[in-house]
């Protein structure tokens, strides 16, 4: 059948696809489009909230002295800055992805636990809530830095009992769709697609949902024990006790790492898909990015002590650590050239998602080789707690995952609306978070470099100047995240219409057997891949 | 097995050449090759141990 007699096809089943209106519609639905739909949204308010909280941190540093904040509310602005990020922005937003994706992708009819998945999200809520009402109570929100670590955490106020019960939600939440996604991609796949056949976006989570699930529990065991010391009398980390407070380190991190993987694996899988259709190349070395996400995802669990150099374990151990994270370099590698290999020789445009897709190439790129010079032990132990850890872990997860996030939704939105963003304010959008984003976080190497510590709302008077224009840069990256905002919104409801393919290099099975707007039922009948 | 042990060995490295990648896909299965996995990493641990203790000597 071909593509068009397909969409035809799905449009006719359409006519048919009831489904409740108004708030029900959202509240009760197990449509994993929907899901889909309410994980984005729900991120994208996070983000904001998350970036106020940065603009903040900015505005208090743009000059040495105290301007704005009180030591102890800047303290807990990193900290809920940190979390609200990464559980509530970056994780959320891929789970967005993976429901409206999956099962288009797979040419499944929707997840295989609707009623879960719906669950799923609802959870996410009330942690987040709990998370920024935090800052609302006595004693304020957690202050401690998003690692949580003892014994800080355990003198604070019931703020820090929110913080847990958030976490021990998103983990819940993460688990059951991590069990979600792995069963839908294991057994409700087309005939024909084989795992080898699977869009890398599919694989990617696969890799990233066995991560979530290995990890997520020992970060519950570790706040849980956190919690116990705090109540319950125990003595996990209180070396008064018989405990030891580098042992929370030693588990935050195991599960810290890998968490790393868990939000850049998925952007591995958007920038896959979108960098062979604007190269109109198939993807070089499809087997080796298979290959290198699993190699990434196992060499992620026997890193984690190269963000403690300098607690103190013996010189075996450091050196150990820095071998393998300096390991993690070559499968990395290998899908960095892939990537360059795709576009060699390509029949190239730089549409809005080729742009952040190129952007996200070249700036993770830079966060890779920092995270390079940090994995060395004797330069981590001048460079821990300074800027420069600030400056590289900033260049991973905003121009690694934030921008695959921003490529990814360029790319779908006809897909998931039907109608076409603007292509020169999304243009403008890129250039604007390019610019501001470099402005934002290259000086903060040099400031590493020098000697300023992170979390602090003061400085010495020669960070002055770097200070000043990294906050410039931060309120124009800031700002023009409302541009997208106003982009996504006038696609949605005044964008001219989509083509049924507006990419022409896309192949994959969203777009060549569905048509565009994707209907609120697909794949009824299952696709036959050949 | 010896089959799933190369396609590990290569996935640690990232690359596999296509045609060898076809006939991992014709005949391995995913119990070989996660049991491969776990045994592989093991030995990749285990030798990364012996480097560092060889270098701390």
């Amino acid at each position: 059948m071909t593509a068009a007699a397909h969409a035809q096809d799905h449009a006719h089943h359409d006519d048919h696809a009831h489904h409740p209106t108004g708030i029900k519609r959202w509240l009760f639905t197990t449509n994993h489009k929907d899901i889909g739909t309410l994980y984005l949204w729900f991120s994208f308010t996070m983000f904001l909230m998350g970036g106020v909280m940065a603009l903040l941190i900015r505005a208090e540093l743009f000059q040495p002295g105290l301007q704005f904040v009180n030591p102890e509310f800047f303290n807990s602005l990193t900290t809920v800055h940190g979390l609200v990020m990464v559980f509530g922005a970056i994780m959320p937003a891929w789970v967005g992805f993976a429901n409206w994706l999956i099962p288009m992708q797979i040419g499944a009819a929707d997840m295989a636990f609707p009623r879960m998945n719906n669950w799923s999200f609802y959870l996410v809520v009330p942690a987040a809530i709990l998370l920024v009402a935090s800052f609302f109570v006595p004693g304020g929100a957690a202050a401690s830095g998003w690692t949580l670590y003892p014994p800080l955490i355990i003198q604070q106020g019931i703020s820090i009992d929110m913080t847990i019960l958030a976490v021990h939600i998103l983990g819940a939440s993460s688990i059951m769709g991590s069990i979600n996604i792995i069963t839908t991609i294991l057994n409700l796949r087309a005939p024909g697609m084989t795992l080898m056949k699977m869009p890398l976006f599919v694989w990617t989570w696969l890799i990233t949902a066995y991560l979530l699930i290995a990890v997520m529990p020992v970060l519950a065991g570790a706040v849980t024990m956190l919690l116990t010391d705090r109540h319950f009398g125990t003595s996990f980390f209180n070396a008064a006790g018989g405990g030891d407070p580098t042992m929370f380190m030693h588990i935050f991190w195991f599960f810290g790492h890998p968490e790393v993987y868990i939000m850049i694996l998925p952007a591995f899988g958007v920038v896959s898909a979108i960098i062979p259709a604007f190269a109109r190349k198939p993807l070089f070395g499809y087997a080796s990015m298979v290959y290198a996400t699993a190699s990434i995802a196992i060499l992620s669990f026997i890193v984690w002590g190269h963000h403690m150099f300098t607690v103190g374990m013996p010189a075996a151990g450091n050196l150990f650590f820095m071998y393998a994270t300096m390991l993690i370099a070559v499968p990395t590698g290998v899908k960095i050239f892939n990537w360059i290999a795709t576009m060699w020789k390509g029949s190239m445009t730089f549409e809005t998602p080729m742009l952040f897709s190129i952007g996200f190439l070249c700036l993770f790129t830079i966060g890779g080789f920092s995270g390079l010079v940090l994995a060395i032990t004797p330069v981590d132990i001048t460079l821990h707690n300074t800027y420069y850890v600030v400056a590289h872990f900033h260049y991973v997860l905003v121009s690694g995952a934030l921008f695959a996030i921003f490529a990814g939704v360029y790319f779908w939105l006809p897909k998931w609306t039907g109608n076409m963003y603007s292509e020169t304010l999304g243009k403008a959008h890129f250039w604007l978070s390019v610019i501001g984003f470099n402005i934002a976080f290259f000086p903060q190497h040099f400031l590493g470099l020098a000697g300023m510590p992170r979390r602090i709302p003061d400085y010495a008077l020669q960070f002055a100047e770097w200070n000043m224009w990294s906050s410039v840069g931060a309120f124009i990256f800031g700002f023009s995240q409302l541009l997208f905002l106003y982009v996504v919104i006038e696609c949605i409801r005044s964008g001219r219409k989509s083509e049924q393919l507006p990419w022409e290099g896309a192949d994959t099975l969203e777009w060549t057997h569905l048509p565009t707007p994707a209907p609120y039922h697909t794949f009824e009948t299952a696709p036959v891949v050949k | 097995m010896i089959g799933a042990f190369k396609a590990v060995f290569w996935s640690f490295f990232g690359v596999r050449r296509k045609a060898e990648y076809d006939d991992d896909a014709k005949k391995l299965t995913p119990q070989a090759v996660i049991a491969a996995a776990l045994v592989s990493t093991a030995i990749f641990v285990l030798a990364l141990y012996g480097l560092v203790k060889l270098v701390t000597r």
